[in-house]
Parts: structure tokens; C-alpha cells; sequence
């Protein structure tokens, strides 16, 4: 397929490698170096990312599938949790598997480390725990509301957010206060999302809503329309647009100036096929997206609502991962291909 | 461009504790069939048998309207589900095991829940399973029963081997009670053909909705009707005594339910049993079964109440006899000889009623609208075509307002100018429809099945009324 006539940049598959499992997830090394790979049925993977290569190794696995990653800013470990109910911290500079341990009876649904490396949150059931990056218990919380389902720290790492049935619960982790401040909403949170400018909180729900809150004065905001649950929710790096997706296109919220309320968003319409993953760019104003239609497209939102860029791949997107410079794009398959591609000018 | 693989199916087993789902999930998972199950079972562990396809899930309600009940679905569900289908090459069907007390609802509407989940499975049916011995016990101390049964496409009636031929009839018939249309399958010790829990497609479409054409006959306001040669005199109408079992019928169930009333959690009424007597012009099945018309209309009237040791001295007449003492006896005056017909509310044989020294020269049992349960199975049948605004109307109108109480719905529509069957099925407020096969030569005709708790049939055919194109 040709592309559409980009306006300025566009993505190029630089690296291409096979992967035997459904491509769950990815998280990037601080550096750009390394790529984790957790595959639906297990496997764990680290792929060693150059110029015009990547050198993909099976790690180990989590036997019933993989369900979290996450990538230990600054440091060299990643953690990953599993249906058998392990947590496993693994050495990225080695491979090695540093530690595992069955933190709750439960499986472990997410895992999210500060912004400083330190520490990592694990949330299992209704038990959200913080470890040292050794795996040693920091604090446990009381039990909360009701299973948790995605974690998140806020861009300083004072605070973690908790989305749960009926409330996202933020916990201040800075300086172990451990207090508590609840935003709730009777339906299903399913993502929680500080913007990286601290002023606002977003959570995707089940009930096909789209909720976020502003956090000095606690206002609450909802907007409606969407097919179905919404699990897909982002901000922009530069916390000017939250985007959105429960079906075959991107909402993009825009909130600048005053703000969102009463306007219409921005539709990225050029999928076929449901959406299985988006990913803002760092340091930029991409967005990339990738759909059951095999389809990824690149979207420049402040410039125009066309695709400036799109890709046909050789199965069903799974997960769009940008590299933390914000220059190279991770990009899994449902039959299990890792492809990575750079952003070019052109 | 994209190629969508095909819906994964979905069999929803509820059943009470000890019913035998756990022994029957292992039987599946250990029988050859050349399927690959993926189980998603209420508490891990709970099964014997070692697969890479089990997955215990902890059950979480998440409401996805402000709290309404009949739009709750189960959040666990939604992220296993999920896991699973990255994991799509290993299984060709879910199994989906709930709790004893689970309510089935919230598992069934998860499938409804989005166009996401609807594209990738496909609800195949709701299976319970009934433990035979207890039954009885169960459904009258708690609702749980009742509704799952109501749920129910297929009811695994297990256990039948530790109950008497009688109890498990009177247990089959209390089941069809609740709901008219659930296949019933006897079983000893969980032990059924695969077929009867897999790939049942009682959600599905495109197969012809077949609605049990016995249950979509008329409905009486008894069970059971007689008729006698009398003389002149009186004669002693008499229900069993405290320990006189009837001999006739469930001689030895150590729980006799009819009889008792103490434990009635339900609140329904048994204490007074509604009777017609009507003259006859001879004591024949014909003549029976003329005086059937009259009959429904006696009981319409209002009924004079005849306590214990009263007397029954009007013919015709509706009376309500107090039986809440066993042993219960009324006089019946007979002032002119002749033949008499004696309409029952229920099977007389169920309190062991009858005219002293008297047999029936005829009798008959009726389909009755009377239950045990509250929650009951109403069907409607009728050839009219349907205007599709109005229909639309009337469904938003009942699902708004009995929603909660609507189990199961599913339906054939005959549409004014739509020459398709228009099909649909629902759980509660959730519910999907849709255009099928084309209606042949045959006979167009719309058949409804609803099974709630509390339905009115007045009501359900008043709406259907609404909805007939003019």
C-alpha cells in the first residue's frame, strides 16, 4: 500500500524478528537499548535493539500467559507478572532472573515502577503492594474496594493511582505518608492516567465513558459516545491532548486553552478494524496506532486529522511501544512478529 | 483485508453447591472428545484434573448503569477473557463455572456487553445443574435456585439415582414451572453426553427458535378436573390426614413441602384451595370436557371461603376451602342426583383430596398457571403481524420497567413488512436481535418466551397487543 503523502516524517521497519508467542507487551530500556518482550502464553523476552537489528532471546516464561511489564527507569531491571502468580524481577543487562516471588494469591494484573527507579507497585486482587527494586516488601496497602486493574505514578512519583470498580484511589507514596485521596465515579475504572503536567487525572471506564478529574480542585468531567469499554487512554507528552480509543478511531480531547469541556474532539479516522494499541511519542507529537486491521498509522494531531504515515503489517497489532527518545517504535503481532521501526524525516 | 477467526464458544454452568458441576467439569476434562476447553472456574484448584486451561477467577460485579442490576457484569470475566484470547491457538471453547449461590446474570451479560466481546464469543447456553435430593429443600428456603433454573437452556436434573420415580417427576414438573423451555437431562453422578453441555447453541440466531410447542398451549386456572355420578345426600370432602400418606402418589419423600407451610419464604398461598363444582348432564370425559369453558369462567368469580368443617352447599359455585390442617374436612350437599364436575386449583392428589367413598366416573389434569415459584415461564403465540415502532416501543417499555424481573426473553417475530423472521434473545435489559431465515409458505407466526419473577400474563399480552400492526 502507498503511503499517503506524508507531510513530514514517516515510520521505516529497520529490524524485523519472531517471537514464538502472541505479543502481549513491551517496555523499553531508559537507554533505547533493550526491549522486553511478554508474550499472551508465557514467554518472557529481551531483544537487543541496534540501528538495523534486533536479537531476540526467550527468557523464561509465566506458565498461563504473561499479564504486566514494566521497565525500571534508570536501571537495568524489568519486572513481569504472570496468570501463575509469580512476579519476576529480571537483570536486562544479563538476562538472568533476579527474583521471583507470589506476592498475593491472586495473580498479579499490574506492575509499574516510580518514575525514580526505586520502587516498584504491584497490584494482585485487591492487594496493591510497593517493593524495593530488590523485591523486598516496602508497604503494603489496606485492601482496596475492589480488584485493582492498572497503576500508574504520577511524573514526580509523589503519587500512585489505583484504578478500581467505582473509585481511582491515589496514594501519596512520597515520603511513605501513604495517604489516600479518592476520586470516585460509580462504574468500572479500567486505566488511570496523571497528566505529565500534574493537573489532571483521566480514567477509561467500562461502562464506555471517559472520566477525568482536576486535581487542585477536584472537579469532575465525563465524556460519553464510546462503542464500548474503554481501556485505551493517553495523554500527550506535552499533556495538550488526551486520546482515547474503544473502537476503530483515536478521540483526541484537546486541553488547551479552556479545556475540553463543551467541544467536540478530534476523530483519527483510519482503521478498519478495532484498535489494540496507541502510543503518544516522547518527547514529540506523535501518535501511532495499531488495529486488528494489520494496520499501523502515524497521526500528527496538531496538524492535520489524515494519517501521515501508514504501514500494513502481516497480522493483528497487538502492542505499539515507543523507544523513551521518542525515535524508534516497537510494534507486536498477534502471530507473534516484533518489528521495529524508525521515524524519519522525509 | 483483515481476517476475523471465528467466535469462540461459551457455556455458562451454574448449579448449587454439591449439585455435582466440579465432578462434571472433571469428567469433560478428562473425557476424549477432541476438543481443547479453556475452564474458567470459580475457585482455583477446585479441579482434580491438571490442564494448562484452567484459570480461577474471583468473582467481581461491576455495574454499567448507575447501578442497576440487570446491567451488572462480571469484571474478572472481562480481563480473563481478555488474557485468553492472547492465548486464541491453544482452546476451541470456554467453560465457564460459577458459584453455588452465583447469580448466572452477570456472567451471561457480560457477553452482551460490547461489540468487542460480542465479535469474539459466542454464548452457547447456560447449563444447571440440580441436585435431585435437595432440590426441593433448596428452592424453598432460597431464591438462588429458582433463578438459576431460570437461566437455565439445559437443566442437568443430577443425582437422580438417591430419589424415588415419583419425586423426581414432581421435581421435573416444579422445574418446568419455572422455566417452560429448558431441556431436561437426568443424570446420575454428572455423567451426560458432551453434546448436552457443548455447543448446545441456544443463543444462536440462526438456528430456528424452537419453543417446546406443549408450553405455548392454553393455560388453566386448574389442574385438575372430575366428574361424579351422585345421590342425593351429603358426602364428606376430606383432605389426608398428618400421617395418612396417600398411597397413590410420592408415598415416601421425607420432605413433604406441599404439606407445610412454615417455611414458606416465597409467600404464596396454599392455605386456601380454590374449587369449582358445576353440574353436568352426564358423568363423561365429553361432558367433562364441555364444561371446561364454564369452568375457567367459575373462576373468575370471586370465591366464597369455607372454613374447616364448613359445607359446600351451592352448585354451581367457586369456593376456597381451608386445607391448612391436614385431615381437612368440608360437607358437600348434594340436593338433586346427578353428575357433577369438581374443578381443583391443584392435583387434588397433592393433598390427598377427595369425595369420601366417591371415584370420578371421568377425570383430567390441566396445565395450570399456578406455580409453586414465582418465577414462571410465559409464552405467547399468535399470528398477527407486528409494527416494528410499536414492538420497539413496547420492548424499551418492559425492559425499563421489568427488566430486573426478566430472566430470560427470547422470541420469533412475525414483522409487517419484513419478509425475514426477525429473531432475538436476551438476559435481562440486555438483549440482541436480528433478521434471519426468510418465512417460507408456512404459516407466519410470532412466539415469545419470557421467564421473570412475578410476570403477569395480562400484562405481557397487553403489551403484545400494543404492538400488533393495525
Amino acid at each position: 500500500m502507498a503511503a499517503k503523502k506524508s507531510l513530514s516524517f514517516a515510520l521505516e521497519p529497520r529490524a524485523v524478528a519472531a517471537f514464538d508467542d502472541y505479543v502481549a507487551d513491551f517496555a523499553w530500556s531508559a537507554d533505547g537499548a533493550s526491549l522486553a518482550v511478554a508474550g499472551g502464553e508465557g514467554k518472557v523476552a529481551l531483544a537487543r535493539v541496534t540501528a538495523g537489528a534486533l536479537a531476540l532471546e526467550v527468557l523464561g516464561e509465566h506458565l498461563l500467559g504473561t499479564l504486566a511489564l514494566a521497565w525500571q527507569p534508570r536501571g537495568a531491571l524489568f519486572a513481569t507478572a504472570g496468570q501463575d502468580g509469580s512476579v519476576a524481577l529480571w537483570d536486562g543487562a544479563d538476562g538472568r532472573e533476579v527474583r521471583r516471588w507470589k506476592p498475593a494469591p491472586t495473580p498479579t494484573q499490574a506492575l509499574c515502577f516510580a518514575p525514580g527507579g526505586e520502587m516498584l507497585a504491584s497490584a494482585a486482587g485487591k492487594t496493591v503492594t510497593l517493593w524495593s527494586a530488590a523485591g523486598e516488601k516496602i508497604h503494603a496497602f489496606a485492601p482496596a474496594s475492589a480488584s485493582a486493574v492498572a497503576l500508574a505514578f504520577d511524573r514526580p512519583g509523589a503519587d500512585l493511582g489505583v484504578a478500581l470498580n467505582g473509585e481511582l484511589a491515589v496514594h501519596r507514596v512520597e515520603k511513605t505518608r501513604y495517604e489516600t485521596r479518592r476520586y470516585k465515579w460509580p462504574a468500572a475504572c479500567l486505566t488511570v492516567n496523571f497528566s505529565g503536567n500534574g493537573r489532571f487525572l483521566a480514567s477509561g471506564m467500562a461502562d464506555g465513558s471517559l472520566h477525568f478529574w482536576n486535581r487542585s480542585t477536584g472537579k469532575d468531567s465525563q465524556m460519553r459516545g464510546y462503542d464500548g469499554k474503554l481501556e485505551l487512554v493517553g495523554w500527550s507528552d506535552n499533556s495538550r491532548y488526551l486520546a482515547s480509543s474503544a473502537g476503530n478511531e483515536v478521540v483526541l480531547w484537546d486541553f488547551g486553552g479552556k479545556g475540553p469541556e463543551g467541544t467536540k474532539p478530534i476523530v483519527l479516522s483510519g482503521h478498519t478494524d478495532r484498535i489494540a494499541s496507541f502510543a503518544w511519542q516522547p518527547k514529540g507529537e506523535h501518535i501511532v496506532s495499531g488495529g486488528r486491521d494489520w494496520r499501523l498509522t502515524l497521526w500528527r494531531p496538531g496538524k492535520a486529522t489524515q494519517p501521515i504515515d501508514v504501514q500494513m503489517l502481516d497480522s493483528e497489532i497487538s502492542v505499539a511501544r515507543w523507544s523513551p527518545d521518542g525515535k524508534r517504535l516497537a510494534v507486536g503481532e498477534r502471530k507473534g512478529l516484533v518489528t521495529m521501526f524508525e521515524l524519519v524525516a522525509r | 483485508m483483515s481476517v476475523t477467526p471465528s467466535r469462540v464458544p461459551v457455556t455458562v454452568l451454574t448449579g448449587f453447591l454439591g449439585s455435582g458441576k466440579t465432578t462434571l467439569l472433571n469428567r469433560i476434562l478428562s473425557e476424549k472428545h477432541g476438543k481443547r476447553i479453556a475452564v474458567i472456574e470459580n475457585e482455583f484448584g477446585e479441579i482434580g484434573v491438571d490442564s494448562e486451561l484452567v484459570i480461577g477467577a474471583e468473582e467481581e460485579l461491576f455495574e454499567t448503569n448507575n447501578g442497576c442490576i440487570c446491567c451488572t457484569v462480571r469484571g474478572d470475566l472481562i480481563r480473563i477473557l481478555g488474557q485468553l484470547m492472547k492465548r486464541r491457538d491453544r482452546f476451541d471453547y470456554i467453560l465457564i463455572e460459577t458459584t453455588g449461590m452465583a447469580d448466572p446474570g452477570p456472567v451471561a451479560q457480560t457477553f452482551f456487553l460490547d461489540d468487542d466481546l460480542k465479535n469474539q464469543f459466542a454464548l452457547d447456553a447456560i447449563v444447571t445443574m440440580v441436585d435431585a435430593k435437595h432440590f426441593e429443600q433448596h428452592v424453598d428456603e432460597l431464591n438462588e435456585p429458582a433463578e438459576q433454573v431460570a437461566f437455565a437452556d439445559v437443566v442437568l436434573l443430577n443425582k437422580v439415582d438417591l430419589v424415588e420415580p415419583a419425586a423426581l417427576e414432581r421435581i421435573e414438573r416444579r422445574i418446568r414451572g419455572i422455566n417452560g423451555t429448558a431441556k431436561i437431562v437426568r443424570t446420575q453422578n454428572a455423567a451426560v453426553p458432551i453434546e448436552h453441555v457443548l455447543n448446545v447453541g441456544a443463543f444462536d440466531l440462526q438456528r430456528a427458535l424452537t419453543v417446546d410447542g406443549s408450553f405455548l398451549e392454553p393455560e388453566y386456572p386448574f389442574e385438575w378436573g372430575g366428574a361424579y355420578q351422585l345421590a342425593a345426600g351429603d358426602y364428606l370432602l376430606k383432605t389426608a390426614g398428618e400421617h395418612d400418606h396417600h398411597a397413590h402418589d410420592h408415598h415416601d419423600h421425607d420432605h413433604d413441602h406441599e404439606h407445610e407451610h412454615d417455611h414458606d419464604h416465597e409467600g404464596h398461598e396454599h392455605d386456601d384451595l380454590s374449587l369449582v363444582v358445576l353440574p353436568l348432564s352426564a358423568a363423561t370425559p365429553a361432558e367433562l370436557a364441555a364444561a371446561v369453558e364454564p369452568a375457567v369462567r367459575a373462576f373468575a368469580e370471586p370465591a366464597v371461603v369455607i372454613e374447616c368443617h364448613g359445607a359446600l352447599e351451592q352448585i354451581p359455585a367457586h369456593y376456597a376451602i381451608d386445607i391448612s390442617h391436614h385431615g381437612a374436612d368440608f360437607k358437600f350437599k348434594v340436593a338433586k342426583a346427578g353428575a357433577y364436575a369438581l374443578f381443583c386449583e391443584h392435583d387434588p392428589a397433592e393433598f390427598g383430596l377427595a369425595l369420601a367413598g366417591q371415584k370420578p366416573a371421568a377425570e383430567r389434569k390441566f396445565a395450570s398457571h399456578h406455580h409453586e415459584d414465582d418465577i414462571i415461564s410465559i409464552g405467547i403465540s399468535d399470528p398477527r403481524p407486528l409494527d416494528p415502532a410499536k414492538l420497539n416501543q413496547w420492548m424499551d417499555y418492559l425492559l425499563k420497567t421489568r427488566g430486573q424481573d426478566i430472566f430470560r426473553m427470547k422470541g420469533v417475530l412475525n414483522v409487517k413488512g419484513e419478509d425475514r423472521r426477525q429473531v432475538f434473545h436476551g438476559v435481562h435489559m440486555m438483549f440482541d436481535s436480528q433478521a434471519e431465515r426468510r418465512w417460507g409458505a408456512g404459516p407466519r407466526e410470532n412466539r415469545l418466551l419470557f421467564i421473570g419473577r412475578g410476570l403477569d400474563r395480562a400484562e405481557l399480552e397487553a403489551g403484545f397487543e400494543s404492538a400488533v400492526a393495525r
